[in-house]
């Protein structure tokens, strides 16, 4: 590839603009899924999304039952007002989860509440800040 | 002692910045004493942060909870690998560790070329100094490892899940590959800076890139395991934000290891190489700051921190000094010859090379995704599996393909009928096995049938390749002893079709099911018949344990355990998920305890057969023999070099 031939650096950046039409038409049209906070829920009338906030409880029922398994969700700053009630279905939550603890729920938001069909709880990893015993 | 940590980290500040000004001003006025005083500062600011290590590394062994790194990191009854393990387990102290690397890596850089590259390593100095200065900055004003409180009884502990083997050795390797691609990126600068942009910076760089790239592979790859084993959802890496800040760099230093290939042997690519090094160093940086300013989302739970800013801060001045000295310097990166053919080993490592840097751009554009969609639409959006898998498969096959030509396609130009004469054999072999895997009844899939037939053609050259150089050498430790660069590449190759082969079979094929299980109601999933057998609880001085006992017939016989552990300092769950391998047919029993209830006996369990997967593993350990014997000193290699700089010297 040399820097005298320009024609195989137009066929170049043709091709690398092709394919960044190509991956923008992907992400915008193919699946990408609103991620939001409960308080920006709020906002939303209905639709697929995924509710990034901090369980709060009583948890109630199970997630193989007829009815679900019921809690809501608030902001993780906790500085902002706003709760989305979550009822959810499926494979039972992951160990971690539990009141108190981050969550990202994903499902379908039906104006009243998300109708959550996957859970993930921040997997244990570093860098978060412990507190200690006295 | 606190005192020492924190002066030793004062003095490193003192001397990177003294080896940046001091060494760029003797580097430009070509003043040599001044030169050799702030290599020395360099070296210096090694040793001074090797204290400042030892002092935290003692803290922690010692449990010494006045400093509240310690306190909020380990407690009284971890093992003394583990304590020492939290070094790289909070942010402070995986701060030190890149300062320590970096400083180690740069000074023995800078040492062993000292006299061959003396012209570039005059402005090599400054750059790492540069970035040293940044990170001794940064432990020095804003993320000390050295503050101290009135000590607890006990500290905080650490995370059950992460009081594991590969948590021990996982981040330090990851740090080792980010750090270590400062090395090639100090060396371009340094080439830029001075001019010299021949080929040597290059070939001093060359086992500090494979080096970094190893460490960063195979870090990868322990941290997959991890998550196999030890979080328990069934998969091995999820495309997270976190898991692709170290994915991206490594393509882009996989694309740099084979153009610079091109740059040596035909004086082509120069700028792309500067282009690729710089990218490869980036990366590390752009994925310090993801996963630390908290601007996207990521199921690994790192907190949002102050150092996000300086560290985008970091990454912009950075990447604007690199554009400028590669724009700056693009009359002296002519290439010396042209791509005489489209067909030729030169245009196929070309195209390898653009599918590499695609990928590494598709996924970093998927991360910047719900940044982009905040500042455009004002809600964040993000990009699921389906994108990432749709182009792994869209760029990674036609890799895969190219992976098998390269090697045997001939330099300068070739004519399709002597490609296709070289090919004969390993196409015969790709379609065979294509045709065998649809009759055994693997056609369900067909990004899985052509990752096999691909993964058996490369096979295949790689085989023919090592057959006709022992025919030629006569034998086998002579072939790869002559010439391990090459056939050391061959064998990480090797490594990445096991790889692609267990990725394929694992995530293509298989079997997923969920079931509820009364007591002895069984379940049959993929030939494995399981039995609940009953619930177990009992209580170590650790945690409280629940398992389920299933009794599984079929390919294997016998009793399974799975279940959840209730940690009791710090108070965590944490999943205990039964695998049973089964190498004749090569694939696990997979069972994670979704939900048990011990006072009715009932279970929910999720069953996952996987195929395969254990050649990702395996793909590791071949990964990492590869990447020795090229990295293995070559004395003829080494007079080689010698003989080619001297040119250049004189």
């Amino acid at each position: 590839m040399s820097t005298r031939s320009p024609a195989r650096l137009i066929i170049a950046l043709a091709v690398a603009g092709v394919l960044a039409v190509f991956l923008v038409y992907t992400a915008v049209a193919g699946g990408s899924t609103p991620t939001l906070t409960p308080s920006q829920v709020a906002a939303k009338t209905s639709g697929k999304l995924a509710v990034v906030g901090i369980v709060v409880g009583p948890l109630a029922g199970d997630s193989h039952g007829t009815s679900g398994l019921r809690f809501q969700l608030k902001d993780p700053t906790g500085s902002k007002p706003g709760l989305v009630r979550v009822v959810y279905h499926g494979t039972a939550p992951p160990p971690l989860f539990r009141v108190g603890r981050s969550v990202v729920v994903s499902g379908t938001y039906a104006g009243s509440h998300l109708q959550g069909t996957n859970i993930l709880t921040k997997c244990p990893s570093k860098y978060t800040t412990a507190t200690t015993k006295a | 002692m606190a005192e020492l940590g924190r002066a030793a980290l004062v003095l490193s500040l003192g001397l990177s910045v003294y080896a940046l000004v001091a060494g760029a001003v003797a580097a430009h006025r070509n003043l040599r004493r001044l030169s050799t005083s702030a290599r020395n500062a360099l070296f210096c600011s090694f040793a001074s942060t090797l204290v400042a290590a030892a002092v935290l590394a003692s803290a922690l062994v010692r449990h010494d909870f006045s400093f509240a790194y310690v306190a909020e990191h380990t407690d009284r009854n971890l093992s003394t690998p583990y304590a020492l393990s939290a070094f790289w387990g909070g942010q402070e102290g995986s701060l030190l560790l890149w300062l320590l690397v970096l400083t180690g890596f740069g000074s023995l850089a800078v040492f062993l070329n000292r006299r061959l590259l003396r012209d570039l390593t005059a402005w090599v100095v400054p750059v790492l100094g540069g970035i040293g200065t940044f990170f001794a900055f940064m432990l020095v004003a804003v993320s000390s490892p050295f503050g101290t409180q009135t000590a607890p009884l006990d500290g905080a502990g650490l995370v059950a899940s992460l009081q594991n083997p590969y948590m021990v050795a996982h981040p330090p390797m990851l740090y080792l590959g980010y750090v270590g691609l400062s090395i090639p990126f100090a060396f371009a600068a340094g080439a830029l800076l001075s001019g010299n942009t021949d080929e040597r910076w290059i070939v001093a760089t060359r086992r500090w890139t494979l080096v970094a790239w190893t460490f960063l592979g195979f870090g990868q790859l322990l941290g997959a395991h991890w998550a196999y084993v030890e979080v328990g959802w069934g998969g091995y890496y999820a495309w997270d934000p976190v898991e692709n800040a170290a994915l991206m760099p490594w393509l882009a230093a996989t694309a740099f290891l084979h153009s610079v290939m091109i740059q040596e042997r035909k004086g082509m690519l120069k700028v792309w190489n500067m282009v690729l090094v710089a990218l490869a160093f980036e990366l590390s940086i752009l994925g310090t700051f993801l996963t630390r300013s908290g601007v996207v989302n990521s199921i690994h739970s790192f907190a949002k921190s102050p150092i996000g800013g300086w560290f985008l801060a970091f990454l912009v001045i950075s990447s604007l000094f690199s554009v400028a000295l590669i724009l700056w310097r693009l009359p002296l990166l002519k290439a010396k010859t042209k791509l005489e053919s489209a067909l030729s080993r030169e245009a196929t490592f070309l195209y390898n090379n653009l599918l590499l840097v695609a990928l590494c751009l598709t996924i970093l554009w998927g991360v910047l995704f719900p940044i982009v969609t905040q500042l455009v639409k004002g809600e964040q959006r993000t990009i699921g599996r389906p994108y990432y898998d749709f182009f792994l498969r869209a760029f990674g096959l036609p890799l895969l393909f190219l992976m098998g030509i390269g090697p045997l396609i001939a330099w300068r130009k070739t004519s399709l009928r002597a490609l296709a004469r070289t090919l004969f054999w390993p196409i015969v072999v790709t379609i065979a096995c294509g045709v065998a895997l649809v009759f055994v009844g693997a056609g369900s899939s067909t990004p899985g049938i052509i990752a096999y037939s691909f993964s058996a053609f490369v096979l295949a050259t790689i085989v023919l390749e090592f057959v006709r150089g022992t025919r030629a050498t006569g034998s086998l430790f002579v072939l790869i002893g002559r010439n391990r660069r090459r056939y050391g590449g061959y064998i990480v190759h090797a490594a990445i079709v096991l790889l692609a082969i267990g990725i394929a079979g694992s995530s293509a094929y298989g079997a997923n099911v969920e079931q509820r299980l009364t007591r002895g109601q069984s379940v049959t999933v993929d030939g494995y018949t399981l039995t609940n057998r009953g619930i177990i609880q009992r209580t170590t001085i650790r945690a409280k344990e629940t398992r389920v006992l299933l009794d599984v017939r079929g390919p294997w016989k016998g009793q399974i355990q799975t279940g959840s552990n209730q940690f009791f300092n710090p108070p965590e769950p944490a999943q205990e998920v039964a695998i049973k391998t089964n190498w004749l047919r090569a694939e696990d029993l997979y069972v994670i305890a979704d939900e048990v209830h011990p006072a009715t006996g009932i279970v929910y369990v999720q069953i996952l057969v996987k195929p395969l997967v254990n050649l990702i593993w395996i793909a590791g350990i071949v990964f990492l023999l590869g990447s020795g014997v090229a990295l293995w000193p070559d004395a003829r290699e080494q007079r080689r070099l010698v003989t080619r700089l001297a040119p250049a010297r004189a």
